[in-house]
C-alpha cells in the first residue's frame, strides 16, 4: 500500500487479489446481499485510491481497509432503505447441496436459517464485532485497533453478543 | 476459579485468542466442572453452526470492474494532471479582463519606448563626442592659421594690415608667448602712433599675464608720442600697476614731455598712492 499511496498504481491488483475476499465475506455478513456486497467491494477499494495519502504506513493495512469498509457500509446503510431481504436462502441451498440424507439435510438448512435470522436480529455492533472474530478470525487485539476500542472491551463485546445470539438462534430452534 | 469466569472464557477459548496460561487453567476448570463443559458444547455447537455459514463466492465480475476501476482512476490522474496545467493557463486568461490587458499593454509599450529611446540617445551620443573632437581640432586649426596671419601681418610695410592683425588677437582666445612678444614689440616700435595705441588696447586685455604686465610698465619710458603716454598712463591707473609709479615720475622729469601729459600722469601717480 505504501507503494500505491506513492504513485504506484499498478500494486493495487496485488491488494485486491489478496484482500477481496475477506472483505467481500464481511461486507457480505453485514448486508446479507451478494450483489451489494460486490459494488461495496468496489467502493472500499475506490477510497483506497483516492485516499492512499491519508494511509500513514504506520497501522496495518488490513486495519486501514477495515476503517473504509466500515465508512463505506454505514454510508450504505444510511442510504439504503431498511431491506426485508437479507440472506438468499438460494446461497444456502447451493452450498449444502445433495449428498447428505434428507432429513439431516433439513436439519441443517434449519439450523442454518434460525441462525441467519438471528444473526440479523442482533444489534449492528454484536452483529460487527461477530463477523470481525468469527468470520474474519481477527485477533482481538486487531479488532480493537479497527473499532477504536481497548481489548478488555473487545472481549466484554464479543460475549455479550454471543449471548444474546444464543439466546436468538434457541428461540427460534 | 468460578464458573461465571470461566464461561466468559468459552468464546474466547472457540476463537483461540487466550494465551497459553489462560488456555490451560480454563481447561483445568472444565474438567471437573460438567456445568461448564455443557455449555461449552452448546457454545461450541453455536459456533461451528457459525463457521458453516455460506458465504457465496463474488462473481468473476467483480475483478474485471475492479481493473477497470484502476484503469479508469489512472485515466483521470493523468488528465486531471493535464487539466490542472491547462486550467492555469485558463486562470491568466480569465484574469486578464480588457482592461487590465490594456493597462498591460501600456506600460509595455512605455518600457519598450523607454528603451527604444536609450539605445537611440546613446547611439547619437557616440558620434556627437566625434564631431566635437573634430570641431575642437578644427578650431584649434583656425587659432594657430590666426596667429600665424597675425605674426606675419605684424611684418607688414602698410599700417592698416598691421591695425588688422592686432584686430586678430581678439578672435585667438589663448594668445600665446610669441604673440604678447610681437605686440609688445610692435607697441615698442611701430613707427605708427595709432597701431600703437591699438595696440596698447590690446595688451591692456591680455593684462592678466604678468609678462604682459612687466612688457607694459617697461613702455612706458620707450614712448615718445604724448598720445601713447597718456593711453599708457589710463592703462596703469585701471590696471592698478604700483609697479608703474617710477616710469611715470621718470617721464616727469623728461623735458620733452607734453605738459597736458605731464598733468595727467600726475593725476595718475596720485591714483595709484
Amino acid at each position: 500500500m505504501t507503494q500505491v499511496r506513492d504513485g504506484n498504481l499498478e500494486k493495487m491488483g496485488l491488494l485486491f487479489e489478496r484482500y477481496h475476499r475477506p472483505l467481500f465475506g464481511f461486507l457480505y455478513h453485514m448486508t446479507g446481499q451478494a450483489d451489494a456486497s460486490e459494488d461495496l467491494v468496489q467502493n472500499v477499494f475506490y477510497r483506497m485510491l483516492k485516499y492512499r495519502h491519508t494511509f500513514t504506513g504506520e497501522g496495518e493495512f488490513r486495519t486501514w481497509m477495515y476503517h473504509l469498509a466500515r465508512n463505506v457500509l454505514a454510508d450504505h446503510v444510511r442510504k439504503a432503505k431498511p431491506s426485508a431481504r437479507h440472506y438468499d436462502l438460494a446461497d444456502f441451498v447451493d452450498r449444502i447441496g445433495g449428498g447428505a440424507p434428507a432429513d439431516e439435510r433439513m436439519q441443517k438448512e434449519q439450523e442454518l436459517a434460525s441462525l441467519h435470522d438471528a444473526l440479523r436480529k442482533l444489534s449492528p455492533d454484536h452483529r460487527e464485532i461477530l463477523i470481525l472474530s468469527r468470520f474474519q478470525e481477527l485477533k482481538y487485539e486487531e479488532i480493537a485497533r479497527i473499532l477504536n476500542l481497548t481489548e478488555g472491551a473487545v472481549k466484554v463485546r464479543v460475549h455479550r453478543a454471543m449471548n444474546e445470539l444464543k439466546t436468538l438462534f434457541l428461540k427460534r430452534q | 476459579m468460578n464458573c461465571e469466569h470461566s464461561r466468559n472464557q468459552l468464546v474466547d477459548l472457540l476463537g483461540n485468542q487466550l494465551a497459553e496460561a489462560e488456555r490451560i487453567t480454563l481447561e483445568v476448570h472444565l474438567a471437573q466442572c460438567p456445568d461448564c463443559r455443557e455449555e461449552l458444547a452448546a457454545t461450541r455447537r453455536l459456533w461451528q453452526a457459525m463457521g458453516r455459514m455460506p458465504v457465496p463466492e463474488p462473481t468473476e465480475k467483480m475483478r474485471v470492474r475492479f481493473y477497470a476501476m484502476v484503469e479508469t482512476y489512472k485515466d483521470a490522474e493523468a488528465a486531471k494532471r493535464r487539466r490542472s496545467l491547462k486550467s492555469v493557463f485558463r486562470r491568466i486568461r480569465r484574469a486578464l479582463t480588457p482592461q487590465l490587458a490594456l493597462r498591460l499593454a501600456y506600460s509595455l509599450l512605455l518600457v519598450g519606448a523607454g528603451l527604444a529611446g536609450g539605445y537611440w540617445l546613446s547611439a547619437r551620443n557616440a558620434p556627437a563626442v566625434a564631431y566635437e573632437r573634430q570641431i575642437d581640432a578644427l578650431s584649434t586649426q583656425v587659432q594657430e592659421m590666426h596667429q600665424t596671419v597675425l605674426l606675419s601681418l605684424l611684418e607688414n610695410p602698410s599700417a592698416s594690415e598691421r591695425l588688422r592683425a592686432i584686430g586678430y588677437t581678439r578672435e585667438i582666445g589663448q594668445v600665446d608667448r610669441k604673440v604678447t612678444e610681437a605686440l609688445l614689440s610692435t607697441l615698442n616700435n611701430d613707427p605708427n602712433v595709432n597701431v600703437r595705441l591699438v595696440t596698447l588696447e590690446a595688451l591692456a586685455q591680455l593684462a592678466d599675464d604678468p609678462k604682459v604686465r612687466e612688457g607694459l610698465v617697461q613702455s612706458i619710458t620707450q614712448q615718445d608720442s604724448p598720445l601713447v603716454q597718456a593711453a599708457l598712463a589710463d592703462v596703469m591707473v585701471k590696471l592698478q600697476e604700483k609697479r608703474s609709479v617710477r616710469p611715470l615720475k621718470q617721464l616727469l622729469h623728461q623735458e620733452n614731455v607734453d605738459d597736458l601729459v605731464k598733468t595727467k600722469i600726475k593725476e595718475s601717480i596720485k591714483a595709484l598712492s
